[in-house]
């Protein structure tokens, strides 16, 4: 018996030392220098992507391609589901592999076409986390228990159309589901059944905000609807990317409505402001787009809100309408690391909601060594 | 106890982090102040307190007076800041003074039985050629109870606003435009990518000034506009010391979300200010939309 534990002993020294990577093998080392090889190479096609420009929509799907296929050890993409022009969306899930399932932070962009910033900043925003993972403490614990769920490109129909016709165009591309309406195109943020059609949308297919003929009409909402809702149990927080405005909003749109946690969404959102501002100054104002913005109803993030997800955020980034839309390429880089600082502090909060902060789990991992070496120490005595 | 120490060694790798949480310079401090309040308890919670609960109090009204104080955020306050600015732009810009509201600092209205709604607001603007702000604006907007649009009531002023000199360079770009052999013309400034050449910058001020005027006189509690595009500008002839242009421009409507296409002509010299002499109201369909990059790769 005195035996086992020391051989137990010995593969429990051992352990840490083989997972560790860097550890190398005799007779792979050609395999390995092999790879690396590749490695590199696509690294150096990865590392032509010019984050602080805007990209067409064939450009963010090979980018999505490459960061897949360079980071395979924590990213694989899936089908979302498909536009009205039979475009596949696809999206990145990022995160540690496990074999059980994880919890799960969630982040859409380019929801409105003309709103080029949003897909500029998903594309930054996976940058950070794949390029900081390995080194940085707080995205590595994250990485391990979570997964990242983000969609780059939302309405890939209505994006490519503000790249060759209108580069003002809002909605989806679908044709009016009326026969005497000749206008294209639903707002995919009024199409939500969230308080579906009841404020600030409009009936008329030809208006930015036509809703659609009713709730979850539009492919391109079925697919969110259809992942979102089989995970939701799952998603610790909803974050849906916007431009122009400098705004964090919380559920509601509707003014009768008020999420039941309402107080400590406000204060999280409020923090997020915080960090912004902290970053270049920028000033971002917090509430229910009922309060600071408009009253409107079928809006993604209330929908996430009223199936269970307990934390639900839409960012409208830069600017307050200087450029509006038509954000110059050299605010890409200012503006996301802002939005940055803003969304790493909500999502640091209700990781550490969940899962506890780094000085617990240490507390944690500390007091199990030493209770399992008092224990041993009993055993070996 | 050798083994002890193999113990040790061995699981010391699975431990990272150590016993202090590191806090940062920025505001995680909060967050993270508000969970270790919690003592030792993960299911930390942010909560208002009772000054921040106070502040957000939408409305307190007085029944002794129909004065109402709003919540600077709140979107009452700032249509009614949009509206000064778009006042104050067109009473006091030039393609080298632009002014956006910067901060609202107070903000109140006060029902009028049988006459409208009126705001008062105090607030900052920036200038956003020079960055510079002004941080004593007051104005006053009178929303009137029409049921046709009419143009909100302003008195707007703003103390050392004559502190943003640019007399200069208008009076500069006065004289380089009249010395040009050619006629001033520009399509869609910004572009797609939101770049504006150099010299088109003031064209791009001018038209913003321009669209100022429409934009108050098109504004009422239910509007937020921006100017978001200038489709064309192209020089006019004339033959007294006013430069002319024919313009037009894209406005957008924040709450409607629609972008309406205007055209106007404005006038425009450096002692004089800027002029709408005429305007109309293009309608959606007819008007070309903002050019997509077809011609680059």
């Amino acid at each position: 018996m005195y035996w086992n534990i020391r051989s137990t002993c010995i593969l429990i020294v051992l352990f840490p030392l083989l997972q560790s990577s860097k550890v190398r093998y005799d007779g792979v080392q050609d395999w390995l220098e092999s790879q690396t090889y590749q490695h590199n190479y696509q690294q150096r096609t990865l590392k032509d992507y010019d984050y602080t420009k805007y990209h067409k929509v064939d450009e963010i799907s090979r980018w999505m391609n490459l960061v897949t296929e360079q980071y395979k050890d924590v990213v694989t993409q899936h089908v979302l589901g498909m536009t009205y022009e039979n475009q596949t969306i696809n999206y990145l899930k990022i995160g540690e592999k496990s074999g059980k399932p994880k919890k799960v932070i969630w982040m859409d962009c380019g929801i409105h076409a003309r709103e080029w910033i949003s897909p500029a900043f998903c594309q930054w925003f996976v940058k950070e986390l794949l390029e900081n993972y390995k080194t940085d403490e707080k995205i590595s614990r994250f990485f391990q228990n979570m997964d990242f769920y983000v969609v780059p490109l939302l309405n890939m129909d209505g994006y490519n159309y503000t790249w060759t016709e209108n580069r003002l165009w809002r909605k989806s591309r679908s044709p009016s589901p009326v026969s005497n309406c000749s206008c294209f195109g639903t707002d995919l943020n009024r199409n939500f059944d969230a308080s579906w059609n009841s404020i600030g949308a409009s009936q008329n297919c030809c208006s930015e905000i036509f809703c659609g003929s009713k709730a979850e009409s539009e492919s391109e909402v079925k697919a969110v609807v259809d992942l979102v809702g089989r995970i939701k149990n799952d998603i610790l927080c909803f974050l849906t990317i916007h431009s122009y405005g400098q705004l964090i909003l919380m559920p509601y749109g509707h003014p009768n409505k008020t999420a039941p946690n309402h107080d400590e969404h406000l204060k999280l959102g409020q923090n997020a402001a915080n960090a912004i501002k902290q970053k270049h100054g920028t000033s971002y104002r917090v509430g229910p787009p009922s309060q600071i913005l408009y009253p409107n109803s079928g809006s993604s993030r209330d929908w996430a809100r009223d199936i269970g997800i307990e934390f639900s955020y839409t960012f409208e980034l830069r600017d307050n309408g200087t450029y509006g839309f038509e954000l110059p390429a050299d605010q890409i880089q200012p503006t996301c690391e802002e939005a940055m600082a803003g969304v790493n502090t909500i999502v640091e909060y209700v990781h550490n909601k969940h899962f506890g902060s780094a000085a617990a789990a240490t507390v944690a991992l500390w007091s199990t060594v030493l209770a399992s070496y008092l224990s041993l120490l009993v055993l070996v005595q | 106890m050798r083994w002890t120490l193999w113990i040790v060694l061995g699981l010391f790798p699975l431990v990272d982090g150590h016993p202090t949480l590191k806090t940062n310079q920025n505001s995680l401090e909060t967050a993270d102040a508000a969970l270790n309040h919690q003592s030792g308890s993960l299911n930390s919670v942010l909560h208002l307190d009772d000054t921040e609960k106070a502040a957000l109090e939408p409305t307190r009204v007085d029944p002794a007076f129909p004065m109402k104080e709003l919540n600077t955020s709140h979107y009452p306050a700032t249509r009614a800041a949009r509206v000064a600015q778009h006042y104050l732009n067109y009473h006091h810009g030039s393609p080298s003074k632009w002014f956006m509201v910067h901060d609202i600092k107070k903000a109140s209205s006060e029902d009028i039985p049988e006459v409208g709604t009126k705001y008062h607001i105090q607030f900052s603007v920036q200038e956003q050629a020079t960055k510079e702000i002004v941080g004593n604006c007051t104005a006053e907007i009178l929303f009137r109870q029409t049921e046709e649009q009419s143009a909100p009531e302003v008195n707007c002023t703003c103390d050392d606003l004559l502190k943003i000199k640019t007399s200069d360079a208008d009076h500069a770009l006065y004289l380089h435009i009249k010395h040009q052999p050619e006629p001033v013309a520009g399509t869609d400034i910004p572009d797609s990518q939101g770049n504006i050449p150099k010299e088109m910058e003031p064209f791009w001020y001018l038209g913003g000034i321009g669209a100022s005027f429409i934009m108050w006189q098109q504004s009422n509690e239910s509007t937020l506009y921006n100017m978001v595009h200038v489709h064309s500008v192209k020089q006019l002839n004339s033959e007294n010391d006013l430069l002319a242009f024919d313009y037009v421009v894209l406005l957008h409507d924040m709450v409607s979300q629609e972008i309406i296409h205007w055209h106007m002509q404005v006038a425009w010299n450096p002692t004089q200010g800027v002029k709408v002499t005429q305007c109309n109201l293009l309608p959606k369909d007819t008007m070309k939309q903002p050019s997509a990059e077809k011609h680059k790769i």
